[in-house]
C-alpha cells in the first residue's frame, strides 16, 4: 500500500484486499464443511464472529456520527477511515442471512413447543417471533445501510467540491443518532440477551454498544497507524493516534462501568431469575474467562493507557489496539457461548474458521472500499486544522 | 486543498470572525475592558434586583431553618409519609439537588479535556452552583430521621457501643461518594478562582486588598505559575470527570440495590447520571440568564453558548427518554407481574398526573431543541430551562413514590400527599441554594477572567507578531 500525495488516495490496496478474500472464502468453506458436520456449535461459532463484526462496523458508523454532531476537528483525517469502517454493514447484512436459517438452533424462545409449555415466553411472543425478529432486523439494517450510504455519497460529493454537503450530513448524523440508539439497542437485545430468553437487564443495549464502539476505536487506531506507514504521516499523525489514544482509554473505562453496573446491581439484588447470567459464566471453566474478560478487556489497558507513551507509541497502541480486538471477541463469545455450554467451557475450531471467513471477507472489502475513493476527506472545511492539530 | 491563515490578523477590537469561527466573546472586547467588566460587578455596589432577591432567598433559607427546626422538635410526623412511603421528599429533595451540580462538574471537568473552549464563558459559575447545590443537597440525609443531634451516625465513627453505619448500605456510600464529589469541585473551583481572585486583589486597596491577597496565595502570574497552575488543573479536572459519573451512580443504587419493582433495574446508574446532567443544565440555563441579562453580560455568554448549552440538554433529555422507554420494554418483556404493574401503575394509576409531567418535560420539551430558532431564543429557553427543573423534580418523585405507595401487598397500598412541611421544607432550600448563589455573586468574579481571556485571539503567542507583519 501507498498513500498517493496529490490525490489522496491510497494505492494498491488490493493485494492486500485479494489476500483477505482468499483467506475469507477459505474459512468460510471450511465453516461450512463444520455446519454440515456440527450445525448448532457452527451457528454459535458464526453468531459469534458476526456481532463481533457488525458492531466493530456499528462503532465505525458511531465515530461519524458523533463527529458530524459536535463538529469536532480534530478526527477529520480519520472520518473517511470511520466511513469505510462503516460501509462494512450492508456486508454485515449479508452475513445475518444464514443466521435466519439457524434460528432453532440459537434461540430457545423459536421453539413452539417450549414455547406452549413456558408460560412466560407466550407473554413474550409478541416481540419474539420469528417472523417479527426477521423483520426488525431487516430493518435494522436497511436503517444503517441508510445512513451509511447518503453519509458516504454526500462525503464523495464534498471531495468534488459540493459545500452543501457537510451542512446535509451534519443533519442527517444529527437525525440518524436517536436512529441509531434505539437500533443498536434492540440489535443487541435480540441477538443476544434473547438467547436466554428468560434474562433480562435494561443496561445489555448500552453495554453491547460500548462494546462495539471500543472495538471501531482500536481498528480506528491500527488503521491510522497503517497510514502513518504508508507514507500519509504528513496528513495523519502521532497527534490523532494520540487522541484515539485517548478515547480508547475512556471507553474502556466506560466498558468497565457498564459491565461493573450491570454485574453489581444484580449481584446486589440477588434474584435467582436474574443471577442465573452470572452464575453461568462463573462455573465450569466459564470464571477463568470472566475474570479474563475483566483484567484484560479493562484493568490493564486501562493501566497501560494512562502512560502519555502508550498512546504515542505506534508499536504499544497497535498491541493495545490488536488487545482490545481480541478481547472484543472474548467479550462476544462470552456472552453467547455459556447460554450453550453451560456445563463445560468449549471452543469449537469453527470459532477460528467463521472469525477467518467472515474477518476476511470483512477486511478484503474494507481495504477495496479503502482503496476505491480518497483516503482523506480533501475537501473538509476543517481539514487543515485537524492536520495542524497538537496534543498540549 | 484550501490553507487556512494560520494567525490570521486581528485588530483588539472588533468583532470579526476568525478563520471562519465564530468569536467566543463578542462585543469587541479586550483584556482591559474585560477586566473592567467582569471585576466590576463585584466592586460596585449590588443592582436593586440583587437585594430584591437576595432578601427573597434570606428569608427562604430562614424557612427552612425554622421547619427544621419544628421538625427537631416533633419528629417526621409532621411530614406526609405514610406506612407503605417511609420515603417521600426528603430523598427526593436530595437526589434532585445532587443532580443539579452535575452540570457544574461535566462543564468544567469534561468539557475542559474535551477542549471545548466555550466552558470559559459558564464554568465558573457552574461550578459555584454544583457546590451550593450539594450542601443544599447535603441538609436532607442530615435532617431526614428528624433526630438532626444525631446526624453523626452517618458518619463510620469508632465508639464504645461498637454500633456502626452498615457498610453494605449505599446510604453510607453515598456519604462517601457526595463527601468527596463536595472536596473536589470545591478544591477545583478555588483552585480555579486564584488568578481571578489576584486579579481583583490587584484593582482593591486596604482591608479588601488584604483579604483578597490572603486567598489569592501570592499569586503574581509568573510563567512558573502558570505552568504548575495548569497542571494542578488538568490533574483536577482528570479526578472531577469520574466523579460525574460515580456520585450519581451511587445515588442511583439507592434504589436500584432495593428489591422494589420500579427501582430494581440495571441501567439506573447511567440513566441517573444522564438525568442528572440533564436538570444540572437546565438550572445553568436559569441562572445564566438570569444573571446575564442582570449584570448586561450578554458579550461574554453570547447566544452560541446558549445554543450549545441547549444542544445538551436536548441530548440528555433524549438520553433519558431512552432510559424511560428501555424501562418500560423490559418490564413488559420480563414478563415479571410485578414489574410490569409497577410501571403500568405509574404511566396510568393514582400518580399518572405525576408521570406525565415528567414526561412532558423531560422527553417532549427538549425535544424543540431539534430547531435551530428554537435553541437560539432566549424566551423560549429561559422557559424550557424551567420545564426540565420541574420535570427533573418530578423524575426522582415517579421513582421514588409511585413505586413504593404501591407494592407487592395490595392491603398495605397507600396514597401519598405531601403535608405543608414538606412543601415549606423543599421551597426553603431554594433560600439557602440562592442565598449562596447570591452570595458568590456578590462577592466572586462569576466569569473565570483568566480562562475567557485565554481563548481570545490576543492569547495567541504570534498575536502581535502577526499584527507587525512578521509571518511566522
Amino acid at each position: 500500500m501507498k498513500f498517493d500525495n496529490k490525490t489522496y488516495m491510497l494505492l494498491e490496496t488490493d493485494s492486500f484486499a485479494r489476500k483477505a478474500l482468499i483467506a475469507g472464502t477459505a474459512g468460510v468453506l471450511l465453516s461450512v464443511i463444520g455446519a454440515f458436520m456440527d450445525h448448532s456449535t457452527f451457528y454459535q461459532a458464526y453468531l459469534t464472529a458476526f456481532t463481533f463484526f457488525t458492531t466493530i462496523s456499528l462503532g465505525g458508523l458511531f465515530f461519524v456520527l458523533v463527529h458530524h454532531v459536535t463538529g469536532a476537528h480534530w478526527g477529520i483525517v480519520m472520518r473517511r477511515v470511520a466511513e469505510n469502517l462503516a460501509c462494512t454493514l450492508p456486508l454485515m447484512g449479508f452475513f445475518m442471512i444464514p443466521l435466519f436459517f439457524g434460528m432453532h438452533d440459537l434461540f430457545h424462545w423459536s421453539h413452539a413447543d417450549v414455547v406452549a409449555q413456558d408460560p412466560i415466553l407466550q407473554g413474550k411472543a409478541g416481540y419474539l417471533n420469528v417472523t417479527f425478529f426477521v423483520i426488525r432486523n431487516v430493518v435494522y439494517f436497511v436503517i444503517w445501510g441508510w445512513l451509511v450510504h447518503s453519509l458516504r455519497k454526500l462525503s464523495i460529493a464534498q471531495d468534488n467540491g459540493d459545500t452543501e454537503a457537510l451542512g446535509k450530513m451534519r443533519r442527517i448524523a444529527a437525525g440518524g443518532t436517536p436512529l441509531y440508539a434505539i437500533t443498536v439497542t434492540m440489535f443487541a437485545f435480540d441477538w443476544l440477551m434473547s438467547l436466554d430468553p428468560h434474562w433480562y437487564s435494561t443496561i445489555f443495549g448500552v453495554y453491547v454498544f460500548s462494546g462495539g464502539f471500543l472495538g471501531g476505536l482500536a481498528l480506528l487506531s491500527i488503521l491510522s497507524i497503517v497510514l502513518r506507514n504508508n507514507g500519509a504521516g504528513d496528513i495523519v499523525t502521532a497527534e490523532h493516534t494520540h487522541d484515539l489514544g485517548k478515547f480508547l482509554f475512556a471507553f474502556t473505562a466506560w466498558w468497565g462501568y457498564i459491565g461493573g453496573a450491570q454485574y453489581f446491581l444484580i449481584w446486589y439484588g440477588n434474584i435467582p431469575e436474574e443471577t442465573i447470567y452470572f452464575l453461568r459464566r462463573w462455573e465450569y471453566g466459564w470464571q477463568e474467562v470472566s475474570l479474563f474478560l475483566i483484567a484484560l478487556h479493562f484493568i490493564i489497558p486501562f493501566i497501560v493507557l494512562a502512560f502519555r507513551a502508550a498512546k504515542r507509541v505506534p508499536v504499544i497502541i497497535v498491541s493495545i489496539s490488536a488487545l482490545f480486538l481480541f478481547m472484543h471477541y472474548v467479550d462476544h463469545f462470552w456472552m453467547i457461548n455459556p447460554t450453550f455450554n453451560d456445563h463445560h467451557f468449549q471452543v469449537s475450531w469453527m470459532h477460528l474458521t467463521t472469525l477467518l471467513g467472515i474477518g476476511g471477507i470483512y477486511l478484503g472489502f474494507l481495504f477495496k472500499k479503502m482503496g476505491g475513493a480518497s483516503i482523506i476527506a480533501m475537501n473538509d472545511p476543517k481539514l487543515q486544522k485537524s492536520i495542524d492539530h497538537t496534543v498540549a | 486543498m484550501s490553507i487556512l491563515k494560520k494567525h490570521p490578523e486581528r485588530d483588539p477590537g472588533t468583532a470579526e470572525a476568525v478563520g471562519g469561527e465564530e468569536l467566543l466573546v463578542t462585543g469587541g472586547h479586550t483584556f482591559k475592558t474585560l477586566t473592567d467588566k467582569v471585576s466590576g460587578i463585584v466592586e460596585q455596589k449590588p443592582p436593586a434586583q440583587w437585594w430584591l432577591i437576595f432578601v427573597m432567598a434570606v428569608s427562604g433559607m430562614l424557612l427552612l431553618v425554622g421547619v427544621i427546626g419544628w421538625l427537631a422538635w416533633e419528629g417526621t410526623g409532621i411530614w406526609g409519609l405514610n406506612n407503605p412511603v417511609g420515603w417521600g421528599w426528603a430523598i427526593v429533595n436530595f437526589v434532585f439537588w445532587v443532580g443539579i451540580g452535575h452540570a457544574g462538574t461535566l462543564i468544567s471537568a469534561i468539557l475542559f479535556l474535551l477542549r471545548q473552549q466555550w466552558r470559559t464563558a459558564i464554568n465558573r459559575f457552574a461550578e459555584a452552583m454544583t457546590i451550593f447545590a450539594v450542601i443544599t443537597a447535603l441538609v436532607f440525609p442530615g435532617i431526614h430521621v428528624g433526630r438532626i443531634w444525631l446526624a453523626y451516625y452517618m458518619f463510620p465513627i469508632p465508639n464504645q457501643m461498637l454500633i456502626w453505619p452498615n457498610f453494605r448500605s449505599p446510604l453510607l456510600w453515598d456519604i462517601f461518594a457526595v463527601g468527596t464529589y463536595f472536596t473536589v469541585s470545591t478544591l477545583f473551583w478555588y483552585v480555579g478562582l486564584i488568578p481571578d481572585l489576584a486579579t481583583l486583589r490587584d484593582r482593591a486597596t486596604n482591608v479588601r486588598k488584604k483579604v483578597l491577597g490572603f486567598f489569592a496565595l501570592g499569586w503574581r502570574g509568573g510563567n512558573r505559575q502558570w505552568q504548575h497552575y495548569e497542571k494542578a488543573y488538568l490533574m483536577l479536572a482528570g479526578l472531577a470527570t469520574p466523579l460525574v459519573l460515580s456520585v450519581h451512580s451511587v445515588v442511583a443504587t439507592d434504589f436500584a440495590t432495593s428489591l422494589v419493582p420500579g427501582w430494581h433495574t440495571t441501567i439506573f446508574p447511567p440513566y441517573f447520571v444522564a438525568g442528572a446532567v440533564f436538570s444540572g443544565f437546565g438550572m445553568v440555563m436559569t441562572l445564566a440568564l438570569i444573571a446575564r441579562k442582570i449584570y448586561g453580560l450578554e458579550d461574554i455568554i453570547t447566544v452560541n453558548h446558549l445554543e450549545k448549552m441547549n444542544k445538551i440538554i436536548l441530548v440528555t433529555g433524549s438520553m433519558v427518554g431512552y432510559a424511560y422507554m428501555t424501562e418500560f420494554f423490559i418490564a413488559w418483556y420480563s414478563q415479571n407481574e410485578f414489574e410490569v404493574f409497577a410501571f403500568v401503575n405509574r404511566a396510568f394509576g393514582p400518580y399518572a398526573w405525576a408521570y406525565w409531567i415528567m414526561f412532558l418535560c423531560n422527553v417532549i420539551t427538549p425535544q424543540i431543541f431539534w430547531f435551530k430558532k428554537l435553541r437560539r431564543s432566549i424566551p423560549v429557553m429561559f422557559v424550557a430551562s424551567i420545564f426540565v427543573n420541574i420535570g427533573m423534580w418530578f423524575e426522582r418523585f415517579v421513582i421514588t413514590v409511585t413505586s413504593l405507595s404501591r407494592d407487592y401487598l395490595p392491603s398495605s397500598w397507600d396514597y401519598f400527599s405531601p403535608s405543608i412541611w414538606d412543601i415549606l421544607t423543599f421551597v426553603g432550600s431554594f433560600g439557602l441554594f440562592f442565598t449562596f448563589f447570591l452570595l458568590f455573586l456578590r462577592f466572586l468574579p462569576m466569569v473565570a477572567l483568566s480562562e475567557v481571556k485565554g481563548v481570545l485571539p490576543e492569547a495567541d503567542p504570534h498575536f502581535y507578531h502577526q499584527k507587525e507583519g512578521d509571518t511566522k
